[in-house]
C-alpha cells in the first residue's frame, strides 16, 4: 500500500475530521481520540478506498469511530462544558466581540439537538457538504437527509427563539 | 402542493439542491403562501448566521503529530521529519503534501495529458491551491467587492483579471492574491461555493483559444481554458458540475 497515496487523499481532511468528531462526541479529548483512531483505521483500510470523494469516506470512518466511543461512554453525549474556543484571529477585535455571544448561542443550540439532527446539520451548515455527500457519510437515502435537515433546522429555530424571550 | 409537502423542499431550495422544475414549484408556492415565505426567510437567516460566525472547532496543533506517530509506516520522507527535533507544523505538512501532489501528478497524469497546457502547469496550480488552503490568509486582498479586488492587481500584472460578481449564482468573491506561474506573475482570484474554495488562476498565454479541458485529481477538479491571449485554470473540491458552471460564468462574463 502506498503511504504517499494516503497522505494525498486523506490528510487534507484532518480539519474536517476533527470538527465533525468534536461536534459528535462533544469533548475535546474524545474528539482527538476519535480522529486518531479514524486515521489509523483509514490508513489500514486505504486499499478498500475506491476513489470517489475522499472526504466522505474519511468522515464516514470518523462517524463510526465516534458512535463506538459514544456507546462505550454512555450519558455524556451532549454534556460538554464549553470553554472559550480558539477563534480565527483574522477578523477585527470589535467584530469578534460582536460575533462572540451570537456564536455561543448558536453553538449551544446546535449542541442541544438530538444526535441524528445535529449530525446532519453540522455536515450541511458547518462542513458545507451536499445532500449526496451527507447521504454518503450517513449511509442513508438523500430523502432522509432532506427530512432530517428540515427537522433539525426547525428545532434549532424554536430553540433559538425560546430562551431569548425570558424577559417578555 | 401543500405546505406540509413544501416544508422539506424549502430546505432543499436553500441548499441549492432543487432542479429547475422543483425550484419553479417551490417558488410558485412561496409567492402564494405567506406562512411558508416567512418560514423560508427564517431558514435563510439562520443559514447565513451560522455561516457568518464560523462554528468550526479547530484541531489542536499537536493532533497532527500524534496521528503521524500512531501510523505504522515506513516512509523515508516522513521518518526524516519524525526523527528531527522540530515539531511538525502545518506548513511542513503542506510542503510535504505539495511535493507529493507534484510527484504523484507527474507520475500518474503526465503521460496521459500529452502536450496540453494542463500537463505543464496543472501540478503547479494544484500545489499552489493546496498551499493557499493551509494558511490563515489565503488572499492578499480580501474583499467581496469586485471593484476592490480588480484594481489591486494594477501594476502587479500585465493584464486585468476578471473579478465578476457571481454571488447571485452562488459563487462568493473572497479576494485575490498574486502568484507566480512558470516564473511569471499571475493572478489568483478566490471564490467560495458554500464552504468550498475555488481558486481561479490567470496568466498571459501565447496559445490560441482553447475550450475547457478537465482533470480530476484525488477529489480536486481542475479546469483549464484559454481565451483572448489569457490562460485560465479553475481548481477546487466543489463538484465537477459546479466548477464547470463557474468556468462558464467566467468565460461568458468577459
Amino acid at each position: 500500500m502506498d503511504s504517499r497515496y494516503f497522505e494525498l487523499t486523506m490528510w487534507p481532511h484532518l480539519r474536517a475530521a476533527y470538527n465533525y468528531a468534536r461536534w459528535l462526541v462533544r469533548d475535546p479529548h474524545d474528539a482527538e481520540d476519535v480522529v486518531q483512531e479514524s486515521f489509523l483505521k483509514a490508513y489500514r483500510s486505504i486499499d478498500t478506498y475506491r476513489g470517489g470523494d475522499a472526504r466522505v469516506w474519511m468522515l464516514a470512518i470518523v462517524r463510526n469511530a465516534a458512535m463506538d466511543l459514544l456507546r462505550r461512554r454512555p450519558g455524556r453525549a451532549t454534556t460538554e462544558q464549553e470553554g472559550p474556543e480558539p477563534v480565527d484571529p483574522s477578523p477585527s477585535p470589535e467584530r469578534r466581540l460582536l460575533d462572540q455571544s451570537r456564536r455561543e448561542q448558536l453553538r449551544r443550540a446546535i449542541a442541544s439537538l438530538a444526535p441524528e439532527f445535529r449530525d446532519t446539520l453540522v455536515l450541511r451548515e458547518i462542513e458545507g457538504l451536499s445532500y449526496k455527500e451527507i447521504a454518503g457519510v450517513l449511509r442513508v437515502p438523500i430523502g432522509t437527509v432532506m427530512s432530517r435537515l428540515a427537522r433539525a433546522r426547525n428545532l434549532l429555530l424554536s430553540e433559538l427563539s425560546a430562551p431569548k424571550e425570558v424577559s417578555q | 402542493m401543500t405546505c406540509r409537502e413544501i416544508e422539506p423542499l424549502l430546505n432543499a431550495r436553500l441548499d441549492e439542491e432543487l432542479d429547475a422544475a422543483g425550484l419553479a414549484e417551490v417558488d410558485r408556492h412561496l409567492a402564494d403562501c405567506r406562512v411558508c415565505a416567512g418560514q423560508y426567510a427564517a431558514l435563510e437567516k439562520l443559514h447565513h448566521e451560522i455561516a457568518a460566525v464560523d462554528l468550526r472547532y479547530v484541531a489542536p496543533a499537536t493532533l497532527e503529530q500524534k496521528i503521524e506517530e500512531g501510523l505504522p509506516r515506513q516512509d523515508p520522507a516522513k521518518e526524516r521529519i519524525g526523527n528531527s527535533r522540530f515539531p511538525i507544523g502545518w506548513w511542513r505538512a503542506a510542503a510535504v503534501a505539495a511535493a507529493l501532489v507534484a510527484g504523484i501528478l507527474a507520475f500518474h497524469y503526465a503521460p496521459r495529458m500529452g502536450d496540453s497546457e494542463m500537463s505543464e502547469v496543472g501540478q503547479e496550480i494544484l500545489d499552489s491551491h493546496l498551499r493557499s488552503l493551509q494558511v490563515e490568509h489565503p488572499v492578499d486582498v480580501a474583499s467581496s467587492d469586485q471593484h476592490t479586488v480588480k484594481p489591486w492587481f494594477q501594476g502587479k500584472t500585465s493584464f486585468s483579471p476578471p473579478t465578476p460578481d457571481l454571488s447571485k449564482e452562488g459563487f462568493d468573491l473572497v479576494g485575490g492574491r498574486l502568484e507566480v506561474l512558470r516564473q511569471q506573475p499571475a493572478a489568483a482570484i478566490v471564490y467560495k461555493r458554500r464552504q468550498h474554495v475555488i481558486s481561479l488562476y490567470i496568466a498571459p498565454s501565447n496559445d490560441a483559444t482553447i475550450g475547457i479541458e478537465s482533470q480530476d485529481v484525488h477529489g480536486y477538479h481542475l479546469l483549464h481554458w484559454s481565451q483572448a491571449g489569457i490562460n485560465y485554470w479553475a481548481v477546487s473540491d466543489v463538484s465537477p458540475e459546479d466548477l464547470r458552471i463557474f468556468a462558464n460564468l467566467i468565460r461568458g462574463g468577459r
